[in-house]
């Protein structure tokens, strides 16, 4: 069960905009529709909607919450074994790869280069392998 | 019920442009896992017997593995799969790199074209929908052009598979890139994607890889984290070369415990047994004729790991390894990035051709990347029209005035420019030594090292007779990363699987043994092609399953991504059904199994007068017939009998 948008919806397309995989349609001012075949659960569509218009898996009310103070990911270069598995699965491809900050290895270290593009959804820290990534209020 | 695997794959018809999806039943699944099982199962039952490799009839399948993505480390190999038109059986070639998350994540567990297109197309994913679009403008770019302008036509987060200017030409030795030069280079199926004018594929979809159980998952990936980062400093790289210099003299040889390989991996990449494998007799020298007498440590030097290493700038990792023995490097003398030039490669432009020069080592490497080729078959081809020149079969004017002496590092660059395009004496040489010395004659089949058509990589049959098995009874012959006696041992299956033959790490025993071709190293050979097909159904590399069955759970990971509880038993049992159906496929398609044995210079007949491998040979009709009735096939033709395909369940496929 992917997430789902109720009779609150007003149209206003915020969380069609967000949506990283072009999930949502609907007409502007008219209720919108999740395509359950496409949905990550991301969560994004419910932290932008300012209606309360949208149901996690669980059929729980999602809240609006400032993009500003969405979760981001911290990661800790020490447990991190470069796998990259955080930078591909990443659904806004806003992490990437570089030098460590605090040694010389040269196996590269994932980073959140396009702060503002994160979604906040929590799939690098629910997908590394050895717990290096932990989501913190921004 | 979520299971690791995405339960559907795309079939593309690129004659009549139409793209379906198709459902696959678990039963599926739990018979051949995903992966290159998948592929076998599909292909066998839908190629119709005698079809041609490079003609509308074939299918060319992308395919990732049941492991790939549920969070379980060393999953990110994907297999290219078809109709080999290099050996006319069934052809695999394996990749890291991105590619083989991006087809799961684009809601397949493989990408299937039949058909072919009459100019060139590319197929673009995202956001589940598949269309096929015009590729006409990046037709004639190589790999890494082509790369570049897809990601700025389709963005960054595109994950893209491509073939270079020798798959569009058709080479038979040319193999299909992903990440600037990852390649899946072998079985000459880059040439079946350009006959079908498929440009590439470009991935961009997002969809969740979700395993059964993602916290049993992720512990055990921490646990064989663990060992990955287990590291004891190795000393210089030439220290490597001399311990191959001190393995070649003593009359005994070690059980290798993969763990050492693993740090050797993990601080050179594959390039630090460069010099070890010639002063060991691993390396075949000039053109298989040669030993580590003529090519001396002054002379490997060129390859030595440090040496090599010095233009790395940084480790590149392939999706979901914590190992890392890949490499980004500088271009030595004119800057660019490249990547670090593999053990085979180095070997195969190295000692092979008698070629010193180190920065050639990587300008080959990177031409060979571009051009989409496979540097393997290409670096035994070009040492075998050395061995011709020299023998005076060609001659400077039959090779378009290029004096094509052992070493000569401008005459190689030349002749691989040539074979590239097609011109001249190229046109001959770009479809590997069989075709080759096919068309040259005056003797020239002796010079041609391959099995069955495609050429060995540069691990000598007649220093690890598991090599040469490998080699001559593999559907798809001259592949390496099949088995050996040294993977056997680096495996250590006998930990974790019951009924086949054990062994102490680190228990010395003499060489001499490995030549007797007893059964039980038939079995041994059969463990290890068995699992081989378990991991490439997985999507695992074998460098990770190096580490060992218990440190690289593999058996572990597949249950708990699953939900199912089968026992390693079984798992080897659906290896065994894997490796059956390519026979079975081989045997559908015409291929006498007996033909694809090594030729006889690379199985020490006539034997080797000096060096490392000096008085050896390998006993191949004897081992091949052992191996084959290990399988349950018929030990005379090598043929899977009535009675073991009904035992595995495998439909007629006719």
């Amino acid at each position: 069960m992917s997430y789902t948008i109720t009779d609150a919806c007003n149209g206003c397309q915020a969380c069609a905009k967000i949506c990283p995989v072009v999930a949502i349609s609907g007409e502007k001012k008219q209720r919108h529709v999740i395509a359950q075949t496409l949905c990550l659960d991301c969560g994004a569509c419910g932290r932008t909607c300012p209606q309360g218009a949208v149901l996690d898996q669980a059929g729980g009310k999602c809240s609006l919450v400032k993009r500003s103070q969405w979760k981001k990911p911290r990661i800790d270069e020490g447990l991190c074994m470069s796998c990259s598995i955080c930078v591909e699965n990443c659904p806004a491809n806003c992490l990437a790869l570089r030098e460590p900050l605090r040694s010389k290895d040269r196996h590269l270290h994932p980073f959140l280069q396009k702060e503002k593009a994160c979604l906040g959804c929590g799939f690098c820290e629910s997908d590394c392998p050895v717990d290096a990534i932990s989501l913190v209020w921004a | 019920m979520n299971r690791g695997y995405m339960g559907k794959i795309l079939i593309v018809d690129l004659s009549r442009k139409e793209i379906r999806e198709e459902r696959i039943s678990d039963e599926v699944y739990e018979k051949y896992l995903s992966g290159m099982g998948l592929a076998a199962h599909i292909l066998y039952n839908r190629i119709p017997a005698g079809a041609d490799p490079l003609g509308p009839d074939n299918i060319l399948g992308f395919v990732s593995g049941l492991l790939t993505g549920t969070g379980s480390l060393f999953s990110g190999r994907w297999t290219v799969v078809g109709k080999s038109p290099l050996t006319g059986g069934w052809g695999d070639a394996n990749c890291g790199g991105t590619f083989s998350p991006a087809i799961k994540r684009s809601g397949y567990d493989g990408i299937f074209f039949r058909g072919m297109s009459k100019t060139p197309v590319l197929l673009y994913i995202k956001n589940g929908k598949a269309e096929l679009r015009d590729a006409a403008k990046y037709w004639g770019k190589d790999t890494v052009e082509s790369e570049e302008a897809l990601k700025q036509e389709f963005g960054p987060g595109a994950k893209i598979a491509t073939i270079g200017p020798a798959g569009e030409n058709l080479s038979l030795i040319s193999g299909i890139s992903n990440e600037k030069g990852r390649m899946a280079a072998r079985s000459g199926l880059g040439a079946v994607m350009g006959s079908k004018k498929l440009k590439a594929v470009v991935l961009d979809g997002k969809q969740r890889i979700v395993p059964y159980d993602k916290a049993g998952v992720k512990k055990l990936s921490k646990s064989c984290n663990r060992w990955v980062q287990f590291q004891i400093p190795l000393g210089p790289g030439l220290g490597l070369g001399l311990l191959g210099t001190l393995l070649r003299i003593l009359p005994t040889a070690m059980v290798m415990d993969g763990i050492v390989y693993k740090m050797i991996l993990r601080t050179w990449g594959t390039g630090g047994a460069n010099q070890m494998s010639v002063e060991w007799g691993d390396s075949p020298i000039k053109n298989w004729k040669g030993s580590n007498v003529d090519w001396p440590m002054g002379k490997s030097g060129s390859a030595n790991p440090d040496k090599i290493l010095s233009y790395e700038k940084s480790k590149y990792h392939c999706y979901s390894c914590p190992l890392g023995c890949g490499g980004i490097c500088t271009m030595p003398g004119r800057g660019g990035e490249t990547h670090k030039p593999e053990y085979e490669s180095v070997l195969a432009f190295g000692g092979l051709c008698m070629n010193d020069d180190t920065a050639s080592l990587f300008e080959f490497n990177e031409m060979m990347n571009r051009a989409g080729m496979d540097t393997i078959s290409a670096g035994t081809t070009v040492a075998f029209a050395m061995e011709c020149y020299e023998n005076g079969i060609l001659t400077r004017e039959d090779l378009d005035g290029i004096d094509l002496a052992w070493g000569n590092t401008s005459a190689i660059n030349a002749l691989l420019e040539k074979m590239i395009s097609r011109e001249g004496i190229g046109d001959i040489l770009a479809d590997g030594t069989r075709v080759a010395s096919g068309k040259i004659g005056k003797g020239s089949e002796t010079y041609a090292v391959h099995a069955g058509g495609q050429e060995p990589a540069m691990h000598d049959s007649r220093m690890d007779p598991g090599f040469a098995l490998a080699y001559s009874a593999e559907p798809t012959p001259g592949r390496h990363t099949i088995g050996s006696y040294l993977y056997y041992e680096m495996y250590q299956l006998w930990k974790t699987v019951s009924g086949i033959p054990k062994k102490i790490p680190f228990n010395l025993y003499f060489k001499d043994n490995k030549y007797k071709a007893e059964l039980k190293q038939a079995e041994e050979s059969a463990a290890c092609s068995k699992f081989t097909n378990v991991l490439n159904g997985s999507g695992l590399c074998i460098f990770g399953a190096f580490l060992g069955s218990k440190r690289a759970p593999t058996f572990k990971w597949l249950n708990a991504a699953t939900g199912w509880s089968k026992t390693p038993e079984e798992y080897m049992e659906i290896g065994e059904r894997i490796q059956t159906v390519k026979q079975a496929f081989n045997v559908k398609h015409g291929i006498d199994p007996k033909r694809n044995k090594l030729n006889d210079r690379a199985l020490g007949r006539e034997p080797q007068t000096e060096g490392a491998n000096k008085g050896r040979t390998v006993a191949i009709e004897k081992m091949l017939s052992d191996y084959w009735s290990v399988y349950g096939w018929d030990r005379a033709t090598g043929k899977p009998t009535p009675q073991t395909m009904a035992r595995l369940g495998i439909a007629d496929g006719q």
